[in-house]
C-alpha cells in the first residue's frame, strides 16, 4: 500500500482520456470488459494484482513492461512467463496522467457502467428511405393519371356541348373508350413511349454489365466487420496491411487472425463454428494452445476428430447454455458445426480444409484497369470509407460504390491534391507559381492528369 | 553525309530499288490477315441477307443470355501464413547469378507474388545491363517441354528408386564418365569431385562451341589453362581475328561495357575513340561494330596472324598466299597497333593452337600482357577440352566405358563429329542423364534425373579467381526436380544434411570467406554475398610469365583456287541450348534480320553500276542445295553484304530434332560439318562446298529486314525524278500546264546520320544547317507545336547513342518479357506481323561490297505533335499532359488509321489471338505447328507481368514508354514525399543496355541524366523536318574508320 500514499502517483485519472487510450493502445490484445483473458490478461483488478509493488513499478510495467522483465522485477517475471513470454508493446510515450485515465477507466468498466458501445444503432436500421419517396411519386403520378382522365372526359363533354350548340339536330357520338384506345395519336405515342423507355432501359442496363453494386455474397466464415472494426475498432490497415504499401488491399492472410483468435477462441454470435475454421485452416491446435507440426501431412480423420473433440470441450465450457449439456447433443452440434465447417472450407478444386480460405471477391475491377491502393490510401489520404462505406456496420460486407469509370473520374475532378508541402509536387512548378499568386484557387487531380487514359488504363 | 538516304541502305533490294521492296514499303500492313483452316472453303462461303439476320438474331439472342447470365464468382485466396519478405502486388528483388554453358552473368531476379517474371541487371558489379539470352532466360523456366519427375527407362519414377538404380548402376561399373559443361562453380566442382572420387569417374568437361585450342595455348604460354582476362576498356586499338567478343566470345557482356566505354562522344573537340578491325569471312556482331573490317577466307586466316606477327615482330614465318586487300591492311593495322604498344589488343577466336600462339606472341612482342590482357584473373568459365572429348568418344566405341552420366550436355547434337558421337554413346551400357529437358543425346536413358532452373537453385560461381558470385532460388521448385549438386551428391553417397543451402555455404566459409579480409564475421558476410548477388575475394594465381614460341607450322592453310568455303559461326542463339525459348527464335539476328532458322549468308558484289550481284543471282529467300563434304542439305539463302567473296556461312544452333515444340526441326543442324584439325581441336570451316542454283523458294522467308521500313525513296518513271516512296497516300497531281508532280515530296529525310572521328566537325556543322532547315520547315506549318504545354510537371523523353548500340538485341527481349509483348511464329513474321514494340533497324553505309554498319533502336518516338492521334475515329489513342503517347486498348475497335498514319511504322497489330486470350481457339496460331498453342497453358502464363495488360485479338499495341515503371516510380516518390529522382524510373530497354545506350527521364528535370544528354551536339531527331515533334534523340553514329585501307 506504499505506492498509494505516493503524492505523485496519487492522482485523478480522466476515465474519458483512459476510454481513448484503451482503444489505441490496448484493445488489441486486452479483452474491452476487462474481465477475460486474451493475448494479453484481463485488466479488471490489476491494481489489487500489483498492490504487493510500489504503484511506480505498475506504471513503469505498463510503459515498458520488457525493461522492467529485464530488471528482474519478479512480479513482472511471473506475469512474463505466465503468458508464453510475450512480452507486452513498449509504449514510453505514456505519461503518468495518461496511466492514471486508463486506470480509471479500467476501474469504471469493472464497476458496470457500460463499456464502449461501440456504433450499433439501437433504433435497427433505418427504413429505407428511398422507398418511401418511391410510394409519394407513385401515388403523384396516380393523381396525375386520374386528374389527367378526369380533364379528357371534361374536354370531349365539352367538346358535345360545343358541336350540340352550334347543330343542335346532329347525331353526336361520343367516342368510345376503344375508339380512344385504337386511336392512330394514342398508338403512336405509346410506341414512341416504349422506344425511348426500351432504349433508355437496354443502353443502362449494357453499361452496368458487369457491375455489381450492392453484391454482397456470403462468405466461407460469417466475418463480422461491424464486430471487428465497429464493435472493437480494429483499425482497417491493421488486418488489410497492404492498402498503405501496395496496389491490393489484401486479404488478410490466416496467421494474422490468429493474432488474436489465438486467445480469443470462442465467438460472441457463432461461438465455436467459425473461429474453428481458422484454426482449421492454420493448423492450430487450440486444446494444447499450440500449433501442430506438420499439418500438411496430418490424416483428415485425425483433423476431424481434433477439432470435433475441440468443439465439444469449448461449448461445454464457454456456452452456459450447453453447461449441463449431455454428451450426445454436444457431439451432435460438434458433428453440424463440423459438416458446415468442411462445406465452406473445401469446394470443387479445393479438398482439404487445410491451406488457405477461399474468400469470396468482392471488389473486381476488369483487368485492363490498374488501381493502386497506396497513392489513394498513403499518398491520397483518402478514407476507407470514401470508397468502401460504413464496412465498420456491415455483418456482411457489400459493395457500396458502383465502382464504374464514371464514379472514378467523378472523384478525380473533384479531389483536390495537397500541393502545399514541398515534395513530389514540386515538379509542377506553373501550378505552384499560380497558387502562390493567387491565380488559382486548387489543383485537383484531374489537373495533373488525373482523368488520362494511361493513369489506370495500361 | 552523302547520296540517297544520307548514304544508308537496309539491303540489297533498298540499294537497288527492287519494285517489290517499293510496294511493300507503301503499305503500312503488308500482308492481309491469315484465315485460319480452310483457306478455300472460307472464301466459298457466300452470305445472303437472310443469312444476316439470322447471324443477328443469334447474336442478339447470345448477348442477352450472355446479360442475364450470374456474374462468375471470383475468389480472393490469401495466404495462410504469409511470408514476411512478400507483400502481394510489390514486386520482390533477389540478387543471383545467371548462368548458362559459360555464360555467366550477376543478375537481380524480379519476382511478383513468388514468380520470377524478370531478369535485371546487377549494377552493383560494376555495370548494369543483361545479354539477351539472359533475359530470355526467365521464359525457360515456364517451358512446358522441361522434365516435370525423375524417370526411369522412358517411364515416370520417384527420387528414391532412380537413386537407388542409379548408385546400384554405378558401383557395379568398371568405368565411369561424366560430361559436363565448363564448371566454375566451386561448389558444383565439390560435388563433382566427391563423385569421382567414390565411383573412380573420369570427368569431362566440353564447351558447346569450342575454345580448346586458346586454352591450350595458354596453358602452354602461361602454364595456367585458361582464357585470358582481356581489358577491352584499356586498348586504344583492337585487332580481332575472327573473335565475336562481343557476342559470343569470353565475358561478352563486360566485353561490350569496356569496348563501348572508349566509344562515348560528348564534345566534338578532342574527341577520341579506340578503332577495331576486325579481320573475319563473315559479318559478326563484332565486325556489324568495327570501324575497318578486312574481309578474308577461312583458310586465310592463318596466313593473316603470320602476316601481322612478321610485321610487328619484324620475323619472317612463311604463312601463305593472302589477298592483296588484306595484305594491305595487315601492314597498316600494325603501324597502328605499334604506335600503341601496351595499349593495344590482338584478340583470336579461331580454334587453332598455333594461331592462338601466334596471337599472343603478338600481344608480347606489343607489350599487351599485363596492361590490356593478363592471366592473373583469367575467365574460368571455358574449360572445354575437344581431345578428351575425342578419346571420350573412342573409348566409347571401343566399348570401355560402362556407365556414361551426362549433366547439362548434348554432345550428340553440339559435339556431333559428323554423327560418330551419337553412334559411340548407343555402345555405352548404362546412361544416366541430369537434364533440365530432353535433347538428342540423353533420350532413352535409363535414368532421367531432372535439374532444376537456375532460378529454382543454390549455387555459386566463380568466372573469375576475384569474383564469387552466389544463386539463391527465386521460386520453390515447380516440378518435382532437383539441382545438379544434389543429385551427384546423393549418387556419391555424401551427406550433406539434406539442405542445399548449407552445402554452398560451407564451400563459400571454405573458398570467399578465407580469401577476403573484409570481413570477420561469416553470417554477415554470407548476407552481405547474398544481398549484393556476389563478393570479390582475394586471389593468388597460377600463372607465369609468357614463355610460348611462336610459329608456323600449325596454321590453315590457304586452300586456294575458286573453291567456295563455308564459315559455321555461332550466332545470336547460340549452339542448340537456347533453341526451345521462343523469345530468343523470333529475336531478329542483329545482321541478317531473319528468325526462326538458319540462313546460308551468300556475298554480294556491285557491278559498279546500279546492280548487286550475288552467288548464281541468288536472292533472299531462295532455297538451294549446299553439298558439304558430299552431304547435301537444302537451305534458304539470305545476301549478305559484308560476307568474304568466295564464302558463306552458316549459323549453329538449329535443326534440332529431340527438343521442345518451338525448336523442333527449325533450320538445319551444322554441328555434323565442325571439322577437327590436324592438333585435335574442332575447326568451324569446310572448303569446297558447292551451291546450287535456286531450287526454290522458302515458303515463309521470316525475316524482317524489309519490314516497317521508312524514308524510302524511289525514281518516278514518268519525270526521272527522286521521289517519296513511303506512303500509300502518295498522290500525284497534274494541274495541266505542266505543273504537276508529287504530294509528300519530302525526299532527303532525316533516317540516320554518321560520321568518321576525322570529319566529326564538319558532319556536326552539316547536321546543324539540316536541323535548323528542319525547324525552319516546321515553323512554317500551320500545325504550330503544343511544347507549352509540357513545361509543368513531367515530360518524358529518351536519348539513345547509336555509337554505343552495338546491336546485341537484349532491349528487344527485355521489351518482350516486360510488356507481354507476344510471340507470333515462323509464319506470321513472315507476314509482317511481328509484334515486338522495339525494333533495331540495322542500316549500312560507306563501302558497298564491305559496308559499315549502324544499328538503330526504334519504338514509338512519343510525338507531341503525333499523327496517330489525329485520325483515331474513337480517340483509343491520345496524348497525356506527360507528353506519353497513349494507347488504350480497351478502346481499341481496330481500324488501324493510326498505324497507318505512323512516320515510324512502331505500331503493331494484333491480326490473330496470339496472347491465347479470348476463348475461340481458331483465333490462335502456333508457333511450331505444337498441340498447345503457346502461352495457352498456365505454366507459360506465369511469366506475364501483372501490371501490363495482355492485349486480345483486333487492338493496336505498341511502344508506352514503359508507362507502368513510370507510374510506379512517380508513386514511390509520393510515398517518400521527395521529388523524383533519375533512378526512380528506368524502362526496360534502358536497364537492359549493357553500354547504356539508352538512357530514359524527364525532360523537364533540368541537370538530371537525360538532360545533360540531350545537349550533346551530335544528336538528331528521326523524321524531324515532317513536324511530329518527336520526344527521342538519337546520337549519331562515330566510326574511327582508318581512311587508308581503302586508298
Amino acid at each position: 500500500m506504499v505506492g498509494f500514499t505516493s503524492t505523485s502517483f496519487a492522482q485523478e485519472g480522466n476515465p474519458d482520456e483512459g476510454k481513448t487510450l484503451f482503444r489505441n493502445y490496448c484493445a488489441t490484445c486486452h479483452s474491452k470488459d476487462m474481465k477475460k483473458n486474451l493475448t494479453g490478461p484481463a485488466l479488471g483488478g490489476v491494481q489489487e494484482r500489483w498492490s504487493d509493488w510500489p504503484l511506480e513499478d505498475l506504471y513503469a510495467w505498463i510503459r515498458n513492461s520488457p525493461a522492467l522483465i529485464a530488471s528482474g522485477h519478479p512480479k513482472a517475471n511471473e506475469v512474463y512467463e505466465q503468458y508464453n513470454k510475450v512480452a507486452m508493446t513498449a509504449f514510453p510515450n505514456l505519461t503518468d496522467e495518461n496511466i492514471a485515465s486508463l486506470l480509471s477507466y479500467i476501474d469504471l468498466v469493472v464497476a458496470g457502467v457500460p463499456g464502449d458501445g461501440g456504433p450499433k444503432d439501437p433504433d435497427g436500421p433505418v427504413v429505407e428511405k428511398k422507398g418511401v419517396s418511391k410510394w409519394i411519386y407513385a401515388g403523384l403520378l396516380g393523381f396525375l393519371a386520374m386528374l389527367a382522365l378526369v380533364l379528357a372526359r371534361v374536354i370531349g363533354n365539352l367538346n358535345v356541348i360545343a358541336a350540340k350548340k352550334e347543330n343542335p339536330d346532329a347525331l353526336i357520338e361520343r367516342k368510345s373508350i376503344l375508339d380512344i384506345l385504337t386511336s392512330k395519336g394514342l398508338i403512336g405515342f405509346v410506341l414512341f413511349a416504349l422506344i425511348i423507355l426500351g432504349g433508355y432501359t437496354t443502353v443502362n442496363n449494357a453499361v452496368s454489365l458487369g457491375r455489381q453494386q450492392g453484391y454482397a455474397p456470403e462468405q466461407p466464415i460469417k466475418f463480422s466487420h461491424a464486430t471487428h472494426a465497429g464493435l472493437n475498432k480494429i483499425d482497417c490497415q491493421y488486418c488489410h496491411d497492404g492498402a498503405r504499401r501496395s496496389k491490393h488491399s489484401v486479404i488478410p492472410a490466416t496467421n494474422t487472425c490468429m493474432n488474436c483468435h489465438r486467445a480469443i477462441n470462442y465467438g460472441s454470435e457463432h461461438g465455436t463454428a467459425e473461429i474453428t475454421k481458422i484454426y482449421a485452416s492454420v493448423g492450430f491446435d487450440p486444446i494444447n494452445n499450440k500449433y501442430i507440426e506438420n499439418y500438411d501431412d496430418m490424416p483428415e480423420s485425425e483433423v476431424e476428430a481434433l477439432y470435433k473433440s475441440w468443439m465439444v470441450k469449448a461449448n461445454k465450457e464457454f456456452n452456459e447454455k450447453f453447461a449441463d449439456a449431455d454428451e450426445d447433443d454436444l457431439n451432435d452440434l460438434a458433428n453440424d458445426q463440423w459438416k458446415e465447417l468442411v462445406d465452406k472450407l473445401t469446394n470443387r478444386e479445393k479438398k482439404t480444409v487445410k491451406g488457405p480460405i477461399e474468400w469470396v471477391r468482392i471488389h473486381n475491377l476488369p483487368d485492363h484497369v490498374y488501381f493502386n491502393h497506396a497513392q489513394h490510401v498513403s499518398v491520397g489520404k483518402v478514407e476507407c470509407q470514401t470508397c468502401h462505406g460504413a464496412v465498420e456496420e456491415m455483418e456482411v460486407v457489400q459493395q457500396m460504390s458502383p465502382l464504374s469509370m464514371g464514379w472514378c473520374i467523378n472523384c478525380h475532378r473533384q479531389t483536390e491534391v495537397n500541393f502545399e508541402e514541398e515534395g513530389y509536387y514540386s515538379a509542377y512548378e506553373d501550378y505552384h507559381k499560380e497558387l502562390k499568386a493567387g491565380d488559382r484557387l486548387k489543383v485537383t487531380v484531374e489537373d495533373i492528369g488525373g482523368l488520362e487514359c494511361q493513369k489506370c488504363h495500361y | 553525309m552523302k547520296g540517297k538516304n544520307q548514304g544508308v541502305w537496309i539491303g540489297e533490294k533498298d540499294l537497288t530499288n527492287d519494285p517489290s521492296f517499293i510496294e511493300i514499303s507503301q503499305q503500312e500492313f503488308a500482308s492481309l490477315p491469315e484465315i485460319l483452316g480452310n483457306e478455300e472453303a472460307v472464301e466459298q462461303v457466300e452470305g445472303n441477307r437472310r443469312d444476316f439476320l439470322k447471324m443477328l438474331g443469334f447474336g442478339v439472342g447470345a448477348a442477352a443470355m450472355a446479360a442475364s447470365c450470374d456474374i462468375p464468382i471470383k475468389r480472393a485466396i490469401p495466404y495462410t501464413v504469409k511470408p514476411d519478405t512478400i507483400v502481394p502486388g510489390v514486386a520482390t528483388y533477389y540478387a543471383s547469378t545467371y548462368t548458362n554453358g559459360s555464360e555467366c552473368e550477376s543478375i537481380l531476379v524480379k519476382t511478383r507474388e513468388g514468380r520470377p517474371i524478370k531478369i535485371e541487371g546487377n549494377d552493383l558489379i560494376g555495370y548494369g545491363g543483361t545479354s539477351a539470352r539472359a533475359q530470355a532466360s526467365v521464359l525457360s523456366l515456364y517451358d512446358t517441354a522441361r522434365y516435370k519427375n525423375p524417370m526411369m527407362n522412358g517411364g515416370d519414377s520417384t527420387w528414391a528408386e532412380i537413386d537407388k538404380k542409379a548408385i546400384e548402376v554405378l558401383a557395379s561399373s568398371n568405368s565411369v564418365v561424366l560430361v559436363t559443361p565448363s564448371i566454375f562453380s566451386p561448389s558444383l566442382q565439390k560435388a563433382i569431385d566427391a563423385f569421382t572420387s567414390k565411383y573412380n569417374a573420369k570427368h569431362v568437361q566440353y564447351d558447346t562451341v569450342s575454345h580448346s585450342a586458346l586454352l591450350d595455348a595458354t596453358e602452354k604460354a602461361f602454364g595456367l589453362r585458361a582464357f585470358p582476362n582481356y581489358h577491352f576498356d584499356k586498348a586504344d586499338v583492337i585487332v580481332s581475328f575472327d573473335a565475336d567478343f562481343l557476342g559470343n566470345w569470353g565475358d561478352s557482356n563486360k566485353n561490350s561495357v569496356d569496348f563501348i566505354s572508349k566509344r562515348k562522344i560528348k564534345t566534338v573537340s578532342g574527341a577520341k575513340m579506340n578503332r577495331l578491325y576486325q579481320v573475319e569471312t563473315h559479318m559478326s556482331l563484332t565486325g556489324s561494330n568495327a570501324d575497318n573490317r578486312v574481309l578474308v577466307k577461312p583458310s586465310e586466316q592463318g596466313a593473316a596472324i603470320v602476316a601481322l606477327y612478321n610485321a610487328v615482330t619484324g620475323s619472317s614465318l612463311p604463312g601463305g598466299a593472302l589477298n592483296a586487300k588484306a595484305k594491305k591492311a595487315v601492314s597498316l593495322m600494325a603501324d597502328d597497333l605499334k604506335k600503341a604498344s601496351g595499349k593495344s589488343l590482338v584478340v583470336c577466336g579461331t580454334n587453332n593452337e598455333a594461331e592462338q600462339m601466334l596471337v599472343l606472341a603478338i600481344n608480347n612482342a606489343l607489350g599487351n600482357i599485363g596492361n590490356t590482357m593478363d592471366m592473373s584473373d583469367a575467365l574460368m568459365t571455358f574449360k572445354g577440352d575437344d581431345k578428351a572429348m575425342m578419346q571420350l568418344m573412342n573409348q566409347m566405341n571401343s566399348g570401355s566405358v560402362d556407365t556414361i552420366v551426362l549433366m547439362d550436355v548434348n554432345p550428340a547434337y553440339d559435339f556431333s563429329a559428323g554423327g560418330k558421337f551419337s553412334a559411340a554413346l548407343g555402345k555405352v551400357k548404362n546412361k544416366l542423364a541430369i537434364a533440365y529437358s530432353n535433347n538428342e543425346s540423353v533420350d532413352g536413358a535409363m535414368i532421367t534425373a531432372p535439374s532444376s532452373h537456375y532460378l529454382e537453385s543454390w549455387g555459386d560461381a566463380q568466372p573469375n579467381p576475384s569474383k564469387y558470385m552466389l544463386q539463391q532460388p527465386a521460386i520453390n521448385t515447380i516440378f518435382d526436380t532437383r539441382q545438379d549438386a544434389e543429385t551427384l551428391l546423393t549418387w556419391a553417397g555424401v551427406d550433406y544434411g539434406g539442405d542445399i543451402m548449407n552445402f554452398v555455404s560451407n564451400v563459400f566459409a571454405e573458398n570467399a570467406f578465407q580469401n577476403q579480409s573484409s570481413s570477420s564475421n561469416l553470417k554477415r558476410y554470407w548476407e552481405t554475398a547474398l544481398h549484393d548477388g556476389f563478393v570479390s575475394v582475394n586471389t593468388t594465381s597460377g600463372a607465369s610469365g609468357f614463355s610460348g614460341s611462336a610459329s608456323a607450322s600449325g596454321i590453315t592453310k590457304p586452300v586456294g583456287g575458286d573453291g567456295i568455303e563455308l564459315k559455321i559461326f555461332e550466332g545470336a542463339l547460340g549452339n542448340g541450348a537456347n533453341t526451345n525459348n521462343p523469345w530468343l527464335m523470333e529475336m531478329p539476328d542483329p545482321i541478317t534480320r531473319t528468325s526462326w532458322g538458319n540462313y546460308l549468308a551468300i556475298p554480294v558484289e556491285f557491278d559498279g553500276f546500279r546492280k548487286m550481284i550475288s552467288m548464281n543471282g541468288l536472292k533472299d529467300g531462295d532455297l538451294v542445295n549446299v553439298t558439304v563434304n558430299g552431304d547435301k542439305i537444302t537451305v534458304p539463302v539470305v545476301q549478305q553484304f559484308g560476307q568474304a567473296p568466295g564464302t558463306a556461312a552458316l549459323a549453329l544452333g538449329y535443326g534440332r530434332t529431340v527438343a521442345g515444340a518451338c525448336a523442333q526441326g527449325v533450320g538445319v543442324d551444322m554441328n555434323p560439318f565442325v571439322g577437327m584439325d590436324a592438333s585435335g581441336n574442332r575447326s568451324y570451316s569446310v572448303s569446297n562446298i558447292e551451291i546450287s542454283k535456286k531450287v526454290g523458294k522458302e515458303k515463309d522467308y521470316s525475316s524482317v529486314q524489309y519490314h516497317h521500313t521508312y524514308g524510302v525513296t524511289d525514281t518516278d518513271k514518268a519525270t526521272g525524278k527522286e521521289i517519296n516512296a513511303d506512303e500509300a497516300a502518295l498522290v500525284t497531281f497534274d494541274y495541266g500546264m505542266g505543273v504537276q508532280g508529287y504530294q509528300g515530296a519530302l525526299k532527303n529525310r532525316s533516317v540516320m546520320y554518321y560520321s568518321s572521328l576525322e570529319e566529326l566537325g564538319e558532319s556536326v556543322a552539316e547536321l546543324k544547317k539540316r536541323r535548323e532547315h528542319a525547324q525552319h520547315l516546321n515553323d512554317a506549318q500551320i500545325y504550330g507545336g503544343h511544347d507549352y504545354k509540357y513545361n509543368n510537371g513531367h515530360h518524358w523523353g529518351m536519348h539513345v547513342d547509336l555509337t554505343s548500340c552495338t546491336g546485341c538485341s537484349a532491349c528487344t527481349v527485355a521489351c518482350m518479357a516486360e510488356n507481354n509483348v507476344p510471340v507470333v511464329g515462323k509464319t506470321e513474321v513472315a507476314r509482317h506481323h511481328e509484334m515486338t514494340w522495339l525494333r533495331i533497324d540495322r542500316y549500312y553505309y560507306g563501302e558497298l561490297e564491305n559496308p559499315n554498319t549502324v544499328y538503330q533502336p526504334m519504338m514509338c518516338q512519343h510525338c507531341d505533335n503525333a499523327p496517330c492521334e489525329n485520325v483515331c475515329p474513337v480517340n483509343a489513342t491520345n496524348h497525356s499532359s506527360e507528353g506519353l503517347n497513349q494507347m488504350t486498348y480497351n478502346r481499341c475497335v481496330g481500324t488501324r488509321y493510326c498505324a497507318n498514319n505512323c512516320p515510324y511504322k512502331v505500331r503493331r497489330f494484333n491480326w490473330l489471338d496470339y496472347t491465347t486470350a479470348d476463348i475461340f481457339p481458331g483465333n490462335q496460331p502456333t508457333l511450331n505447328g505444337e498441340n498447345t498453342p503457346f502461352g495457352a497453358d498456365n505454366l507459360t502464363r506465369m511469366v506475364l507481368n501483372p501490371d501490363v495488360t495482355v492485349r486480345s485479338r483486333g487492338v493496336i499495341e505498341k511502344c508506352s514508354f514503359c508507362v507502368q515503371r513510370i507510374q510506379s516510380g512517380k508513386l514511390t516518390a509520393k510515398l517518400e514525399g521527395r521529388k523524383l529522382r533519375d533512378s526512380d524510373v528506368k524502362t526496360a530497354c534502358q536497364t537492359a543496355c549493357p553500354t547504356g545506350a539508352i538512357t530514359f527521364g524527364d525532360m523537364n528535370n533540368k541537370g538530371g541524366n537525360l538532360d545533360s544528354k540531350l545537349k550533346n551536339p551530335l544528336n538528331f531527331i528521326v523524321l524531324e523536318e515532317v513536324n511530329v515533334r518527336s520526344s527521342v534523340q538519337y546520337q549519331m553514329r562515330v566510326n574511327n574508320r582508318n581512311e587508308k585501307l581503302d586508298a
